[in-house]
């Protein structure tokens, strides 16, 4: 099976892997193979890897199905995993613009306040509302901005985390 | 055997613990190593938390909120009596600074592992505690020991000081009511929102004017205070690796600093200990600015990061606390040395990627680091559920060494060996702090950490030689996963196609060329 990978700070990866039986694999990345042993420790996420011969205690956590959270000797990286299949199925969804934002909570917490109103224009990263959890308040920012249609919360309330806030829709007349 | 048993129980037969998570069950095992038994307190969140599996009697307090649980003076006062505990160590945050609680734990004939409500008074007033530490000799920052009335009054005072200074809130502390104004056009704004803020976060808007010092280290000397008139010093902690005024990264003792200052700065600790009658084990914070140190505050409690002391100076504090309670002479000699040095990290639930935002949800996976000089203080857990509730901290890793390049050695492995899953923890950033040239040589202070990450954040990281074998990592995940996801059957009834079918048509598309 072939993936494409993108890491989150930038660089990008596009690999080829063949199973070898017994949990070995030929992995060929960027033009280079490499022999890899591959095996499950837990079922949880901890992995075995040998990469021609080198030795990694490697974890993974999936945060969403494509991203994920890997970790090698004490570093963290996020990348986002697609196979030729999904590459595929994106190619024909997605492009066009999204009409409307719904802007949910990234964390748990509780609403300590929403500082727009229905009806209010709103820029893309402009903060929306405040959110606090373990002593702490964070903002909570649209991604592409519009005109706010809905507001689905209000001060004092617990979230959840990816609850609706508020609901956005697309700027009247729109300047392109 | 009576009689071996009480020789094994000097101080408390029962002590009730005030708190949650890793510092309720760090007192707790030192005092069941003591043969002290501990009545633990939960919260509904902390149902299934070790520190209440790890106690003789626990008892519940109510829903998750501090305020309706771990702020329940009143609830935990009574548990201690119904439970026949004789004393309640408060262990941090919560209830360790609050004076009205000390008080009425000694009201109802119940000890307070802790200070008298009088030094805690004293320090617990930003300007109180300057205007004892002026009495008593002890170095503050240049500024004013009363509050000032309004903006003109510091405008006023600004002007004498000279800019930059600080606006600070006098009830304040974790960061919250203090500003840094540059000139005077900007006094009039920082003093309002500070002194607002103050007000909503404190219920006290006085506000009053420091010096501004330009990159300050974070110097923190450890004292203990008997209640026959001894009070001692632990040397020194650094803690000047901090994001937000909240510390990442401590070490003991300071990564540099002359002899004469260091014996110098622990004889000013003692001094104001002794000024406001301390008892107890606290910590008395300066700043270190330019070769000359300053009295920050007191706190007057237990300090998150009191491990990286006992470790160099083989002295349990929380043990000597309880002794001090019991009204015990310290048995320590007059002139304690350390071996070593020890450098802790602390191992937050946030992520860094995100602003440090709390990541909250199940603990999925642990794997804890161990071996030669390393200790690790936590209580997580696999499928423990981190809430948003309380501080985001899960626990500290401590690693001891002979030198501080044998201990910070140490400390990165400890980071390479650790493993949290479900949660995103800031052990990545304190892998590149421990790593970077500035700390390794011991050259930093409080301005390091945001500078080190406004760097990343305009030139990116370096490429990490690991990038490449985390993307093929990720790919055999995939691969992986999904032959996993095709031998299992799609439903539990037995209707769907077996294991062995899927295995099979899985065999079969595999082999087919690509």
């Amino acid at each position: 099976m072939k993936y494409f990978l993108k890491l989150a700070r930038g660089r990008s990866f596009e690999l080829a892997i063949e199973e070898a039986g017994e949990g070995r694999y030929r992995v060929d990345m960027d033009g280079r193979s490499f022999e890899a042993d591959f095996s499950d420790v837990d079922r949880l996420g901890q992995y075995a890897l040998r990469l021609d011969g080198k030795a990694f205690a490697v974890s993974i956590g999936e945060m969403e199905t494509k991203e994920l959270q890997v970790n090698i000797a004490g570093e963290s990286f996020s990348i986002v995993a697609e196979d030729e299949r999904e590459r595929k199925a994106g190619e024909f969804s997605g492009g066009g613009k999204a009409r409307g934002e719904t802007i949910t909570a990234f964390m748990p917490g509780i609403v300590i306040g929403v500082r727009v109103e229905v009806g209010d224009k709103v820029d893309a990263g402009q903060a929306v509302a405040v959110l606090e959890a373990m002593k702490m308040q964070n903002e909570v920012a649209s991604e592409q901005g519009g005109v706010v249609e809905e507001i689905l919360v209000e001060a004092g309330q617990a979230v959840q985390a990816n609850q609706p806030l508020l609901r956005l829709g697309p700027e009247a007349e729109a300047a392109e | 055997m009576p009689a071996a048993v009480n020789q094994s129980r000097p101080y408390f037969d029962k002590i009730l613990i005030a708190n949650r998570g890793e510092i309720a069950l760090r007192i707790g095992r030192t005092c069941r190593d003591l043969g002290i038994d501990v009545v633990a307190v939960y919260s509904e969140a902390d149902r299934k938390a070790l520190h209440a599996r790890f106690s003789l009697d626990s008892v519940p307090l109510g829903p998750s909120p501090p305020s309706e649980s771990y702020l329940r003076g009143d609830k935990i006062i009574q548990a201690a009596l119904d439970t026949g505990a004789q004393a309640i160590h408060p262990g941090f945050g919560f209830l360790s600074e609050n004076t009205a609680f000390a008080q009425a734990v000694t009201d109802a004939g119940l000890v307070f592992i802790g200070p008298p409500p009088k030094s805690m008074e004293i320090m617990g007033d930003k300007l109180s505690a300057r205007q004892a530490m002026v009495a008593a000799g002890v170095p503050v920052v240049p500024g004013t020991t009363e509050p000032v009335a309004d903006v003109e009054a510091a405008t006023l005072v600004a002007g004498e000081v000279g800019y930059p200074v600080m606006l600070k809130a006098a009830a304040g502390g974790g960061g919250k009511g203090i500003r840094i104004v540059s000139s005077a056009k900007e006094i009039d704004s920082a003093f309002r929102t500070a002194s607002g803020e103050a007000k909503n976060a404190f219920g006290d808007g006085r506000m009053y004017i420091e010096k501004f010092l330009p990159a300050p280290r974070h110097i923190e000397v450890q004292v203990l205070a008997d209640h026959h008139g001894r009070v001692l010093h632990l040397g020194e902690r650094e803690c000047s690796v901090q994001r937000r005024h909240q510390k990442l990264v401590e070490e003991a003792p300071a990564a540099s600093l002359p002899e004469e200052t260091r014996a110098e700065l622990c004889q000013a600790a003692v001094q104001a200990a002794k000024a406001v009658g301390y008892r107890s084990a606290g910590t008395v914070e300066f700043l270190y600015s330019e070769g000359k140190f300053y009295f920050l505050e007191m706190n007057t409690r237990l300090q998150v990061e009191h491990g990286v002391t006992e470790e160099i100076y083989g002295v349990d504090l929380v043990e000597q606390m309880i002794r001090i309670a019991a009204g015990q002479p310290l048995e320590l000699p007059e002139q304690l040395f350390p071996r070593g040095h020890a450098i802790e990290v602390r191992l937050n639930a946030e992520d860094p990627d995100r602003n440090f935002a709390p990541s909250t949800g199940v603990l999925r996976n642990l794997r804890l680091p161990g071996g030669p000089g390393v200790r690790i203080d936590s209580a997580a857990y696999r499928g423990m559920e981190v809430t948003p509730y309380y501080d985001s901290m899960l626990g500290k890793l401590i690693a001891w060494g002979p030198n501080r390049k044998l201990a910070l050695r140490r400390m990165i492995r400890v980071l390479q060996e650790l493993h949290v899953g479900g949660i995103k923890t800031s052990a990545g950033v304190a892998l590149r702090i421990l790593e970077s040239a500035e700390f390794q040589k011991g050259q930093y202070d409080t301005g390091f950490l945001e500078a080190m990450l406004a760097a990343e954040e305009d030139l990116g990281r370096p490429i990490s030689p690991l990038e490449e074998v985390a993307a093929i990592a990720a790919a055999l995940h995939r691969q992986h996963t999904a032959a996993r996801a095709q031998l299992r059957p799609t439903t539990g009834n037995g209707t769907g196609p077996s294991p062995w079918v899927l295995q099979g048509r899985r065999n079969l598309v595999d082999h087919q060329p690509r």
